[in-house]
Order: structure tokens, then sequence, then C-alpha cells
């Protein structure tokens, strides 16, 4: 993540936590060959003020917003695995050859 | 009592910012279910100052046995952020590491052509970019969006207003040879020396520029710490082009690379798939 990246995040999570709001952080933890973003990536889903950052957009963004959900209803912390292998021949975008490892966390703000 | 995440991105940038270093532990799993998601912080304020911690991971003995853990990856210029296991009595715990090291600064001085894509790639590469330059309608917002800092300076005495350290990197890219030598002649006697002394110009202008530096007195160790011509050899002549050069020198001198083409140094296809030239021949 660039220093501009760090800043939005860290503003944004120190908005949500200003105004209080329940909201989900997922973090890159760990890759394994080629994936779209790298470790340290951060995605904060903020009910009210929708997605900030990435963790690498397609499908397993989608993987990633899904758990999101599912975390901030029960307040217990995933790990999603995306996995971006399935077919290295295809010249699909989302196909970068690679595993990724998110934690998806609620974010209290009490 | 943990750190909240807020808090700990909070800390990440102020105390880079300012020229420390950071460790961030998160607990990603682990048998004991409340662990996981807290998070502990161990700050360096300047190299060498005692460590300050912040938060906490669930009990003082498991604190002592990360911090250990963190210190170990902040002193290893090539460790990796990510995950790390630490052993417990009720079984392993997993851990995510983040290091993040006092923030580089890249000082662009003269704000002309190579300024602008300069400043562009400086911040995409993380640096803490500032923009100098004698023309205040040059070092302009608009048309160096990414720059933190914009600073209208007389050549004379280019640096007054800002504060050079260990962590500074200096491009002299001023609109004139006369210039760049005034900034340079500066930049060499500064204490402590910054990280990185660029200076454009041709072979030729270079060559009559040390001259100069050693009729002046200036020693060959000091000459020997300027990156003049500029960049790496890439061929580049476009501005952009100069820019990515000097870009790529500075992921060099940070990463502690060649230079060299990786198809070059890894040789793949002689390596592993070497026709054997003596089949069918007796």
């Amino acid at each position: 993540m660039t220093r501009e990246d760090d800043r939005t995040l860290t503003d944004a999570l120190l908005a949500a936590r200003q105004a209080g709001r329940l909201c989900v952080l997922a973090t890159v933890v760990e890759t394994k060959g080629s994936t779209p973003r790298k470790v340290g990536a951060r995605m904060l889903v903020d009910p009210a003020t929708g997605l900030v950052g990435t963790v690498g957009g397609g499908c397993g963004e989608a993987e990633v917003i899904e758990s999101a959900h599912r975390v901030l209803g029960s307040g217990v912390p995933e790990r999603v695995r995306v996995d971006l292998t399935d077919d290295l021949l295809s010249w699909s975008p989302a196909v970068c050859g690679g595993i990724m490892d998110v934690f998806v966390e609620l974010i209290r703000n009490e | 009592m943990t750190l909240p995440a807020a808090e700990a991105a909070k800390l990440m940038m102020s105390v880079t910012e300012a020229g420390g270093a950071t460790v961030v532990a998160l607990v990603v799993d682990s048998p004991y279910k409340d662990y996981t998601g807290k998070r502990l912080a161990i700050v360096e304020s300047t190299p060498g100052a005692q460590l300050n911690i912040h938060g906490g991971l669930g009990s003082e003995a498991l604190d002592k046995k990360v911090s250990e853990l963190m210190w170990d990856a902040l002193q290893d210029p090539r460790s990796h952020d990510g995950l790390r296991r630490v052993e417990t009595d009720a079984g392993t715990l997993e851990l995510y590491l983040e290091v993040k090291r006092a923030v580089q600064e890249l000082i662009v001085v003269g704000a002309g052509h190579i300024a602008q894509p300069m400043a562009h790639l400086g911040a995409l590469l993380g640096f803490k970019v500032t923009v100098l330059d004698d023309r205040p309608d040059f070092a302009t917002r608009e048309r160096f969006p990414e720059a933190e800092r914009l600073v209208a300076a007389d050549f004379s005495n280019p640096f007054a207003d800002i504060t050079i350290h260990s962590r500074s990197h200096l491009l002299l890219v001023t609109r004139g040879h006369k210039y760049d030598y005034e900034c340079l002649i500066r930049a060499l006697k500064m204490d402590p020396p910054p990280a990185y002394i660029g200076m454009i110009g041709s072979r030729r202008r270079v060559r009559a520029t040390y001259v100069q530096l050693l009729d002046e007195g200036i020693g060959h160790d000091l000459i020997d710490r300027i990156h003049a011509p500029v960049g790496l050899n890439i061929g580049a002549e476009t501005p952009e082009e100069i820019a990515v050069a000097v870009a790529a020198e500075l992921v060099m001198l940070r990463r502690g690379g060649t230079g060299l083409a990786l198809k070059d140094v890894e040789r793949i296809a002689e390596r592993f798939f070497k026709e054997d030239e003596g089949e069918g021949q007796t």
C-alpha cells in the first residue's frame, strides 16, 4: 500500500471510531504465488460509507465482502482463503495463479 | 487491554512519519478464542531508543514472548510481513506481524520536466515527496498533486526551510547546472549525510562538476557518494524515462538489487531447457 492508501484507510478507521460505528476490516495476511494484492493490503467495510481500499477486486473480493457481512452479524473473526489458481492457462483477469489468506475482523468502536 | 485497529493504524503513520519504526502484531488464530483480533504494538521512536509497548494480546507472558519476536523482525532488514506461529500451553497461536519503518523522503530540487514524473513515481514508491524551486509558479499544487510539501527556496541556501536527515534522498534537477552545483556542495557538507544524492547531467557535465569539487577541496570519498549521471542505464531519453531510471535506482538501493535484467541473472532457458548439442553426433 502506498502512503496515500495508508492514510485513506487510517482516516476511514478513525472516522468510524469517532462515530462509534461497527465496521469490518479485512487484511491480506498471507499470499502464495501471484496475487493481485500483497500482504498488508487492507479493505474497510463500513456499512455507512461502503468500501475503502481493496484486497484485489473480482470474485476474490466478493468472497471477502460476503465474509465481512457474516462477521458484522456474528462478531466472530474469519479467515478467508481466496484461491486464484483455478485455471492458470485461462486468460481471465481474475486468475492470477495464487492463493491469498485474508483475516476479516469486526471493529467494535464502542 | 488490546490496541484498537484505528489506534494501531494511527500509531504506525505518526511514528514512521517522525522517523521512528513500529511493529504491530495481530492474533489471527488462537486456542484461546477471545485472543483472536487482539493487537500489540512496539514503537522505537528513534533508532536505538527504548521501546514503548502499546496494547496487549491477552496475557503478560504472551506479550513478552511476542514482543521478542517483533523485536527480531524489526532488527532484520529483510524480514517479511506475514504470519508467525507461537507455541502456548494450550496450543499454537498464529500472529500477523507488520513492520513499518521510518518514512523515506524524496526531495526533488527543481520543479521542471523531470520533477513532475519523479514526484509521481516517488509517491508511488512510498516516499514522502518534497518539491523545491525558487520559482513559486513552478512548484505548484496543480503541477505536483502527489507532493506532500512544496517549498519556495533560494538556491543560494536551498535547504534553509527543510530538515535533511539520513532518510532524505536528494535529486538535483534544477533549471541550471550552476544551481545544481550550489545545492550539491551544500548536500555534500550535510551532517548527518542524506541517504542519496543524485544529480542530473551528461558525462561531460558531471566530469566538469567533479573537477570543480576537487578544486574546492572536496575529497574523493564524498564525490563517490554522488549518483551522477543519475539513474540506472536503461537508455532513458525523455523526462518520464529519466524519472523511471532514477526510480529504479532508488528501489535497487532500497532492496539491494543488482540493476541487471532478471532474464540474464536467472537464465531460465539456458539452465533448465538447454538443448543437447551433442545429440545425433558421434
